[in-house]
Protein backbone atom coordinates (compact mmCIF):
# COMPACT_ATOMS: atom_id res chain seq x y z
CA UNK A 1 0.00 0.00 0.00
CA UNK A 2 1.83 3.25 -0.94
CA UNK A 3 0.91 6.63 -0.22
CA UNK A 4 -2.07 7.90 -2.36
CA UNK A 5 -0.89 10.71 -5.23
CA UNK A 6 -2.33 13.88 -4.34
CA UNK A 7 -3.60 15.93 -7.42
CA UNK A 8 -2.80 19.19 -8.08
CA UNK A 9 -6.76 20.35 -7.53
CA UNK A 10 -6.10 18.85 -4.25
CA UNK A 11 -2.89 20.62 -3.47
CA UNK A 12 -4.58 24.13 -3.94
CA UNK A 13 -7.51 23.08 -1.40
CA UNK A 14 -4.24 22.62 1.16
CA UNK A 15 -2.57 25.96 0.14
CA UNK A 16 -6.81 27.35 0.50
CA UNK A 17 -5.48 26.11 4.15
CA UNK A 18 -3.53 29.02 4.46
CA UNK A 19 -6.39 31.35 4.36
CA UNK A 20 -6.83 31.07 7.97
CA UNK A 21 -3.67 32.36 9.43
CA UNK A 22 -3.77 35.20 6.72
CA UNK A 23 -7.35 36.01 8.45
CA UNK A 24 -6.16 36.23 12.08
CA UNK A 25 -3.12 38.05 10.84
CA UNK A 26 -5.68 40.84 9.49
CA UNK A 27 -8.02 40.89 12.61
CA UNK A 28 -5.16 41.19 14.76
CA UNK A 29 -2.43 43.01 12.56
CA UNK A 30 0.17 40.48 13.14
CA UNK A 31 1.93 42.13 10.98
CA UNK A 32 3.13 38.82 9.18
CA UNK A 33 0.84 38.25 5.84
CA UNK A 34 4.05 39.35 3.60
CA UNK A 35 6.03 36.97 5.69
CA UNK A 36 3.74 34.51 5.02
CA UNK A 37 2.97 34.62 1.84
CA UNK A 38 6.83 34.85 0.29
CA UNK A 39 8.36 31.83 3.18
CA UNK A 40 5.58 29.77 1.53
CA UNK A 41 6.27 30.95 -2.11
CA UNK A 42 10.08 30.34 -1.48
CA UNK A 43 9.58 26.70 -0.14
CA UNK A 44 7.46 25.65 -2.66
CA UNK A 45 9.47 26.70 -5.18
CA UNK A 46 12.55 25.42 -3.60
CA UNK A 47 11.08 22.39 -2.99
CA UNK A 48 9.76 22.26 -6.61
CA UNK A 49 13.20 22.54 -7.98
CA UNK A 50 14.81 20.04 -5.93
CA UNK A 51 11.68 17.49 -6.70
CA UNK A 52 12.82 17.95 -10.61
CA UNK A 53 16.77 17.77 -9.54
CA UNK A 54 16.18 14.67 -7.05
CA UNK A 55 14.03 12.97 -10.33
CA UNK A 56 16.85 13.76 -12.76
CA UNK A 57 19.47 11.99 -10.03
CA UNK A 58 17.91 9.20 -8.73
CA UNK A 59 16.87 8.01 -12.35
CA UNK A 60 20.75 8.59 -13.30
CA UNK A 61 22.24 7.58 -9.98
CA UNK A 62 25.41 8.00 -10.81
CA UNK A 63 28.02 7.42 -7.82
CA UNK A 64 30.17 10.53 -8.67
CA UNK A 65 26.89 12.98 -9.20
CA UNK A 66 25.50 11.92 -5.93
CA UNK A 67 28.62 12.63 -3.94
CA UNK A 68 28.70 15.41 -6.05
CA UNK A 69 25.55 16.71 -4.58
CA UNK A 70 26.71 15.53 -1.19
CA UNK A 71 29.57 17.82 -1.30
CA UNK A 72 27.36 20.68 -2.53
CA UNK A 73 25.22 19.80 0.76
CA UNK A 74 28.48 20.09 3.00
CA UNK A 75 29.78 23.10 1.42
CA UNK A 76 26.26 25.33 1.74
CA UNK A 77 26.26 23.38 5.44
CA UNK A 78 29.67 24.87 6.36
CA UNK A 79 28.74 27.82 5.27
CA UNK A 80 25.74 28.66 6.89
CA UNK A 81 27.06 27.37 10.41
CA UNK A 82 30.00 30.59 9.43
CA UNK A 83 27.33 32.69 8.69
CA UNK A 84 25.48 32.19 11.97
CA UNK A 85 28.11 32.78 14.28
CA UNK A 86 29.49 36.09 13.23
CA UNK A 87 33.27 35.11 12.91
CA UNK A 88 35.07 35.65 9.93
CA UNK A 89 34.52 33.67 6.94
CA UNK A 90 38.10 33.55 4.99
CA UNK A 91 40.09 32.03 7.97
CA UNK A 92 37.69 29.37 9.24
CA UNK A 93 35.81 28.02 5.74
CA UNK A 94 38.63 25.48 5.00
CA UNK A 95 38.73 23.64 8.50
CA UNK A 96 34.81 23.94 9.11
CA UNK A 97 34.62 22.05 5.27
CA UNK A 98 36.66 20.24 6.63
CA UNK A 99 35.15 19.11 9.59
CA UNK A 100 32.20 18.35 8.23
CA UNK A 101 33.40 16.13 5.22
CA UNK A 102 35.23 13.64 6.95
CA UNK A 103 32.77 13.67 9.92
CA UNK A 104 29.51 13.41 8.17
CA UNK A 105 30.65 11.30 5.41
CA UNK A 106 32.46 8.42 6.83
CA UNK A 107 29.62 8.05 9.57
CA UNK A 108 27.44 7.94 6.10
CA UNK A 109 29.53 5.69 4.72
CA UNK A 110 29.25 3.44 7.67
CA UNK A 111 25.62 3.81 7.94
CA UNK A 112 25.09 2.43 4.59
CA UNK A 113 27.58 -0.28 4.53
CA UNK A 114 26.91 -1.98 8.26
CA UNK A 115 23.62 -0.46 9.04
CA UNK A 116 21.59 -0.40 5.71
CA UNK A 117 23.98 -3.45 4.12
CA UNK A 118 23.53 -1.54 0.52
CA UNK A 119 25.29 -3.19 -2.06
CA UNK A 120 25.50 0.42 -3.95
CA UNK A 121 27.27 2.47 -1.12
CA UNK A 122 26.58 5.62 -3.35
CA UNK A 123 23.03 4.34 -3.90
CA UNK A 124 21.03 7.94 -4.40
CA UNK A 125 17.79 6.77 -3.02
CA UNK A 126 19.94 6.24 0.42
CA UNK A 127 22.81 8.63 0.49
CA UNK A 128 21.04 11.89 -0.82
CA UNK A 129 18.33 12.18 1.88
CA UNK A 130 19.69 9.81 4.81
CA UNK A 131 23.16 12.59 4.27
CA UNK A 132 20.55 15.53 4.40
CA UNK A 133 19.41 14.62 7.82
CA UNK A 134 22.88 13.87 9.00
CA UNK A 135 24.21 17.44 7.56
CA UNK A 136 20.64 19.27 8.36
CA UNK A 137 21.57 17.94 12.53
CA UNK A 138 24.59 18.43 12.62
CA UNK A 139 24.56 21.68 11.39
CA UNK A 140 22.32 22.81 14.01
CA UNK A 141 24.98 21.60 16.51
CA UNK A 142 27.63 22.95 14.47
CA UNK A 143 26.19 26.36 14.67
CA UNK A 144 25.54 26.52 18.43
CA UNK A 145 28.68 24.56 19.05
CA UNK A 146 31.28 27.00 17.58
CA UNK A 147 29.39 30.05 18.04
CA UNK A 148 29.22 29.63 21.80
CA UNK A 149 32.76 28.13 21.91
CA UNK A 150 34.32 31.84 20.46
CA UNK A 151 31.90 33.68 22.21
CA UNK A 152 32.61 32.01 25.40
CA UNK A 153 36.64 33.00 24.81
CA UNK A 154 36.17 35.92 23.92
CA UNK A 155 33.66 37.01 26.71
CA UNK A 156 35.99 35.36 29.77
CA UNK A 157 39.34 35.85 27.73
CA UNK A 158 41.14 36.66 31.42
CA UNK A 159 40.65 33.67 32.75
CA UNK A 160 41.85 31.85 29.45
CA UNK A 161 44.79 34.14 29.85
CA UNK A 162 45.15 33.44 33.39
CA UNK A 163 45.07 29.05 32.67
CA UNK A 164 48.15 29.87 30.68
CA UNK A 165 50.10 31.74 32.98
CA UNK A 166 49.53 28.90 35.23
CA UNK A 167 51.59 26.72 32.29
CA UNK A 168 48.56 25.19 30.62
CA UNK A 169 49.06 24.40 26.82
CA UNK A 170 46.92 25.69 24.17
CA UNK A 171 44.84 22.83 24.29
CA UNK A 172 44.13 22.17 28.10
CA UNK A 173 43.24 26.26 28.36
CA UNK A 174 41.00 25.39 25.59
CA UNK A 175 39.40 22.52 27.18
CA UNK A 176 37.14 23.97 29.69
CA UNK A 177 35.75 25.71 26.60
CA UNK A 178 35.18 22.84 24.19
CA UNK A 179 34.01 21.17 26.90
CA UNK A 180 31.11 23.72 27.68
CA UNK A 181 30.14 24.16 24.12
CA UNK A 182 30.08 20.60 23.37
CA UNK A 183 27.42 19.71 26.27
CA UNK A 184 25.40 22.88 25.00
CA UNK A 185 25.52 21.39 20.70
CA UNK A 186 24.41 17.91 22.16
CA UNK A 187 22.35 18.93 24.49
CA UNK A 188 18.79 19.24 21.93
CA UNK A 189 20.04 16.29 20.26
CA UNK A 190 19.74 13.77 23.49
CA UNK A 191 17.00 15.40 23.95
CA UNK A 192 15.09 14.78 21.03
CA UNK A 193 16.31 11.17 20.99
CA UNK A 194 14.67 10.77 24.70
CA UNK A 195 11.37 12.20 23.75
CA UNK A 196 10.59 10.18 20.34
CA UNK A 197 7.83 8.93 19.94
CA UNK A 198 6.36 10.00 23.04
CA UNK A 199 5.18 13.73 21.52
CA UNK A 200 5.24 12.86 18.15
CA UNK A 201 6.43 10.84 15.37
CA UNK A 202 9.63 11.52 13.94
CA UNK A 203 9.59 12.82 10.04
CA UNK A 204 11.41 9.96 8.83
CA UNK A 205 8.92 7.04 10.82
CA UNK A 206 6.27 9.40 9.09
CA UNK A 207 7.27 9.27 5.96
CA UNK A 208 8.08 5.69 5.79
CA UNK A 209 4.49 5.36 7.34
CA UNK A 210 2.85 6.74 4.79
CA UNK A 211 4.47 5.30 2.38
CA UNK A 212 3.51 2.15 3.28
CA UNK A 213 6.20 0.65 5.47
CA UNK A 214 5.64 -1.86 8.38
CA UNK A 215 5.63 0.04 11.84
CA UNK A 216 8.32 -2.21 12.78
CA UNK A 217 10.44 -1.28 10.06
CA UNK A 218 10.00 2.38 10.51
CA UNK A 219 11.13 2.35 13.97
CA UNK A 220 14.22 0.12 13.10
CA UNK A 221 15.35 3.20 10.72
CA UNK A 222 14.30 5.83 13.14
CA UNK A 223 16.11 4.73 16.01
CA UNK A 224 19.57 3.95 13.60
CA UNK A 225 19.40 7.14 12.39
CA UNK A 226 18.78 9.13 15.43
CA UNK A 227 21.89 7.30 16.77
CA UNK A 228 23.99 8.20 13.55
CA UNK A 229 22.67 11.94 13.48
CA UNK A 230 23.77 12.15 17.06
CA UNK A 231 27.21 10.59 16.50
CA UNK A 232 28.24 12.90 13.45
CA UNK A 233 26.65 15.69 15.60
CA UNK A 234 29.11 14.77 18.43
CA UNK A 235 31.97 13.94 15.71
CA UNK A 236 31.72 16.82 13.27
CA UNK A 237 31.19 19.71 16.41
CA UNK A 238 34.17 18.35 17.72
CA UNK A 239 36.15 18.30 14.34
CA UNK A 240 35.11 21.78 13.66
CA UNK A 241 36.12 23.35 17.08
CA UNK A 242 39.42 21.65 17.22
CA UNK A 243 40.56 22.30 13.69
CA UNK A 244 39.28 26.11 13.96
CA UNK A 245 41.49 26.48 17.01
CA UNK A 246 44.07 25.60 15.35
CA UNK A 247 43.79 28.47 12.57
CA UNK A 248 42.16 30.81 14.67
CA UNK A 249 45.02 30.85 17.20
CA UNK A 250 48.58 32.41 17.12
CA UNK A 251 51.96 31.10 18.11
CA UNK A 252 51.25 32.89 21.43
CA UNK A 253 48.13 30.11 22.25
CA UNK A 254 45.95 34.02 22.00
CA UNK A 255 42.88 33.60 19.63
CA UNK A 256 42.85 36.34 16.86
CA UNK A 257 40.76 38.70 17.26
CA UNK A 258 40.66 39.26 13.25
CA UNK A 259 38.43 35.91 13.38
CA UNK A 260 35.36 37.83 15.24
CA UNK A 261 33.36 39.78 12.33
CA UNK A 262 32.75 43.07 13.00
CA UNK A 263 29.21 43.89 14.77
CA UNK A 264 27.05 46.30 12.22
CA UNK A 265 27.61 49.17 14.75
CA UNK A 266 30.66 51.44 13.98
CA UNK B 1 74.69 39.60 33.43
CA UNK B 2 74.21 35.89 33.82
CA UNK B 3 71.14 35.52 36.32
CA UNK B 4 69.27 38.18 34.83
CA UNK B 5 66.00 37.33 34.76
CA UNK B 6 63.62 40.02 33.10
CA UNK B 7 64.75 43.46 31.06
CA UNK B 8 62.67 45.69 29.38
CA UNK B 9 64.78 47.83 26.72
CA UNK B 10 63.26 51.45 25.70
CA UNK B 11 59.67 49.54 25.61
CA UNK B 12 56.76 51.79 24.51
CA UNK B 13 53.35 51.23 25.09
CA UNK B 14 50.29 52.61 23.32
CA UNK B 15 46.67 51.79 23.41
CA UNK B 16 44.91 52.63 20.15
CA UNK B 17 47.14 55.90 18.65
CA UNK B 18 47.37 56.95 22.59
CA UNK B 19 51.06 56.38 24.09
CA UNK B 20 50.58 55.90 27.72
CA UNK B 21 54.46 55.01 28.44
CA UNK B 22 58.05 55.32 26.44
CA UNK B 23 61.41 54.49 27.01
CA UNK B 24 61.19 52.28 29.65
CA UNK B 25 63.80 50.55 30.92
CA UNK B 26 64.34 47.80 33.50
CA UNK B 27 66.60 44.74 34.52
CA UNK B 28 65.85 42.60 37.49
CA UNK B 29 68.34 40.00 38.30
CA UNK B 30 67.68 37.25 40.44
CA UNK B 31 66.64 37.35 43.65
CA UNK B 32 65.61 40.95 43.26
CA UNK B 33 62.45 42.46 44.74
CA UNK B 34 61.01 45.52 41.98
CA UNK B 35 58.41 47.89 43.17
CA UNK B 36 56.51 49.48 40.14
CA UNK B 37 54.64 52.24 40.73
CA UNK B 38 52.41 54.75 38.84
CA UNK B 39 49.18 56.22 38.10
CA UNK B 40 46.67 53.40 36.55
CA UNK B 41 46.16 53.89 32.72
CA UNK B 42 50.37 54.49 32.80
CA UNK B 43 50.89 50.64 31.27
CA UNK B 44 51.86 48.92 34.38
CA UNK B 45 49.77 45.95 33.78
CA UNK B 46 50.70 45.68 30.08
CA UNK B 47 54.67 45.60 31.00
CA UNK B 48 53.38 41.97 32.91
CA UNK B 49 51.19 40.81 29.85
CA UNK B 50 53.83 41.72 27.51
CA UNK B 51 56.38 39.40 29.36
CA UNK B 52 53.68 36.48 29.20
CA UNK B 53 53.17 37.00 25.60
CA UNK B 54 49.09 38.40 26.48
CA UNK B 55 50.62 41.51 24.40
CA UNK B 56 52.88 43.18 22.28
CA UNK B 57 54.64 46.00 22.89
CA UNK B 58 54.66 49.41 20.56
CA UNK B 59 57.67 50.04 21.05
CA UNK B 60 61.22 48.63 22.14
CA UNK B 61 61.79 44.98 23.50
CA UNK B 62 61.27 42.73 26.67
CA UNK B 63 63.48 40.09 27.57
CA UNK B 64 63.47 36.95 30.06
CA UNK B 65 67.19 35.15 30.84
CA UNK B 66 68.38 37.02 28.42
CA UNK B 67 66.51 35.88 25.83
CA UNK B 68 63.90 38.51 23.28
CA UNK B 69 60.55 37.40 23.60
CA UNK B 70 59.36 34.78 21.04
CA UNK B 71 56.40 32.30 21.50
CA UNK B 72 58.66 30.13 22.59
CA UNK B 73 60.25 32.09 25.09
CA UNK B 74 56.82 33.38 26.42
CA UNK B 75 55.60 29.79 26.98
CA UNK B 76 59.11 29.30 28.68
CA UNK B 77 57.61 32.33 30.96
CA UNK B 78 54.22 30.87 31.45
CA UNK B 79 56.02 27.57 33.00
CA UNK B 80 58.66 29.33 35.27
CA UNK B 81 57.18 32.43 36.68
CA UNK B 82 53.84 32.82 38.80
CA UNK B 83 51.26 35.22 37.73
CA UNK B 84 48.97 36.70 39.92
CA UNK B 85 46.71 39.17 37.86
CA UNK B 86 44.47 42.06 39.29
CA UNK B 87 41.40 39.82 39.34
CA UNK B 88 41.93 35.95 39.67
CA UNK B 89 39.42 34.21 37.39
CA UNK B 90 39.66 30.39 37.96
CA UNK B 91 36.02 30.15 36.05
CA UNK B 92 32.62 28.70 37.74
CA UNK B 93 32.09 25.61 40.04
CA UNK B 94 33.86 23.87 42.76
CA UNK B 95 37.90 25.12 43.74
CA UNK B 96 38.54 21.74 44.49
CA UNK B 97 37.82 20.84 40.47
CA UNK B 98 39.39 23.97 39.43
CA UNK B 99 42.40 23.25 41.63
CA UNK B 100 42.42 19.54 40.11
CA UNK B 101 42.32 20.90 36.85
CA UNK B 102 45.54 23.07 36.99
CA UNK B 103 47.24 20.83 38.57
CA UNK B 104 47.17 18.68 35.62
CA UNK B 105 48.85 21.21 33.23
CA UNK B 106 51.93 19.44 32.48
CA UNK B 107 54.19 21.55 34.09
CA UNK B 108 52.51 21.52 37.61
CA UNK B 109 52.55 17.81 37.87
CA UNK B 110 53.49 16.79 41.46
CA UNK B 111 53.35 20.16 42.55
CA UNK B 112 50.30 22.04 45.08
CA UNK B 113 50.93 19.60 47.83
CA UNK B 114 47.99 19.26 49.56
CA UNK B 115 49.47 19.46 53.40
CA UNK B 116 51.10 23.00 51.94
CA UNK B 117 47.65 24.20 50.81
CA UNK B 118 45.93 23.98 54.22
CA UNK B 119 48.92 25.62 55.90
CA UNK B 120 48.39 28.20 53.60
CA UNK B 121 44.83 28.28 53.74
CA UNK B 122 45.22 28.64 58.18
CA UNK B 123 47.88 31.22 57.21
CA UNK B 124 45.68 33.85 54.97
CA UNK B 125 42.64 33.24 57.35
CA UNK B 126 40.96 31.19 54.96
CA UNK B 127 37.98 29.01 55.92
CA UNK B 128 39.10 25.23 55.96
CA UNK B 129 36.23 24.13 53.70
CA UNK B 130 37.02 26.80 51.03
CA UNK B 131 37.78 23.77 48.73
CA UNK B 132 33.85 23.12 48.50
CA UNK B 133 32.36 26.54 47.71
CA UNK B 134 32.30 27.42 44.19
CA UNK B 135 34.68 29.60 42.75
CA UNK B 136 32.07 32.25 41.46
CA UNK B 137 30.10 32.93 44.92
CA UNK B 138 34.04 34.00 46.93
CA UNK B 139 34.55 37.51 48.02
CA UNK B 140 36.82 39.63 46.28
CA UNK B 141 39.42 39.09 49.27
CA UNK B 142 39.10 35.41 48.94
CA UNK B 143 39.49 34.90 45.10
CA UNK B 144 42.57 37.25 45.34
CA UNK B 145 44.04 34.82 48.39
CA UNK B 146 42.86 31.85 46.24
CA UNK B 147 44.86 33.08 43.15
CA UNK B 148 47.96 34.02 45.45
CA UNK B 149 47.49 30.36 46.87
CA UNK B 150 47.72 29.11 43.51
CA UNK B 151 51.00 31.31 42.94
CA UNK B 152 52.38 29.76 46.07
CA UNK B 153 51.69 25.84 45.70
CA UNK B 154 53.10 26.10 41.88
CA UNK B 155 56.74 25.91 43.25
CA UNK B 156 58.07 28.72 40.79
CA UNK B 157 60.66 31.06 42.25
CA UNK B 158 59.40 33.91 40.01
CA UNK B 159 56.45 36.24 40.92
CA UNK B 160 54.47 38.59 38.91
CA UNK B 161 52.32 40.11 41.54
CA UNK B 162 49.48 42.27 39.48
CA UNK B 163 47.67 44.10 42.78
CA UNK B 164 47.90 41.26 44.34
CA UNK B 165 47.05 42.39 47.52
CA UNK B 166 44.28 45.32 46.68
CA UNK B 167 41.33 43.30 48.01
CA UNK B 168 42.79 42.47 51.42
CA UNK B 169 42.78 44.44 54.91
CA UNK B 170 45.85 45.66 56.37
CA UNK B 171 46.69 43.13 58.32
CA UNK B 172 46.38 40.63 55.67
CA UNK B 173 48.12 42.65 52.85
CA UNK B 174 51.18 42.67 55.61
CA UNK B 175 50.69 38.76 56.14
CA UNK B 176 51.18 38.16 52.42
CA UNK B 177 53.62 40.60 52.08
CA UNK B 178 55.87 39.08 54.67
CA UNK B 179 55.51 35.66 54.01
CA UNK B 180 56.93 36.74 49.85
CA UNK B 181 59.57 39.33 50.62
CA UNK B 182 61.57 36.54 53.64
CA UNK B 183 62.32 34.26 50.57
CA UNK B 184 65.48 36.15 49.71
CA UNK B 185 66.07 33.86 46.32
CA UNK B 186 62.79 34.05 45.09
CA UNK B 187 62.29 37.24 42.29
CA UNK B 188 59.67 39.46 42.60
CA UNK B 189 58.06 41.94 40.32
CA UNK B 190 55.02 43.91 41.99
CA UNK B 191 52.60 46.28 40.78
CA UNK B 192 50.80 47.58 44.15
CA UNK B 193 49.60 50.82 45.35
CA UNK B 194 49.77 48.97 48.59
CA UNK B 195 51.95 50.67 51.08
CA UNK B 196 53.13 47.23 52.58
CA UNK B 197 55.22 46.21 49.69
CA UNK B 198 57.16 49.45 50.38
CA UNK B 199 60.38 47.84 51.98
CA UNK B 200 64.31 47.91 52.67
CA UNK B 201 64.82 45.06 50.04
CA UNK B 202 62.25 46.39 47.33
CA UNK B 203 63.69 48.68 44.79
CA UNK B 204 60.53 51.20 43.89
CA UNK B 205 60.47 52.33 40.41
CA UNK B 206 58.02 54.85 39.32
CA UNK B 207 56.28 54.29 36.34
CA UNK B 208 55.73 58.07 34.24
CA UNK B 209 52.76 58.42 31.98
CA UNK B 210 54.70 59.30 28.71
CA UNK B 211 53.38 62.83 27.51
CA UNK B 212 50.75 62.80 24.85
CA UNK B 213 51.47 62.23 21.46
Amino acid sequence: MASPDISIPSMILCFLLLSIPLAINYKIKLNLSRRTINSVTRMTVQLALVGVFLTFIFDLNSGILNIAWLLGMVTVASYTTIRNVELQMEKLFLPVILSFTVANLSILLYFNEFVLDLENLLEARFLIPIGGMILGNSLSGNVVGIGEFYADIRRNENRYLYNLSLGASRYEALLPYIRKCLRSALRPTLANIATAGVVFLPGMMTGQILGGASPILAIKYQISIMITIYVSTALSTTFSILSTTQAASDDYGLVKKEIYRKKGKN
Amino acid sequence: MQDEIIRYENAGISFGNKKVLSNFSLCIPKGKKVLLKGKSGAGKSTLFKALLGFEKLSEGAVYYKGKALSPQVAWQVRKEAAYISQDTDLGEGPIKLLLEEIRAYKPNRGKMNPEKFHMLINEFELEKDILEKNFERLSGGEKQRIGILIALLLERDIFLLDEATSALDSGLKKKVADYFLKHTDWTLFIISHDREWERNEVEIVNVEKAGSG
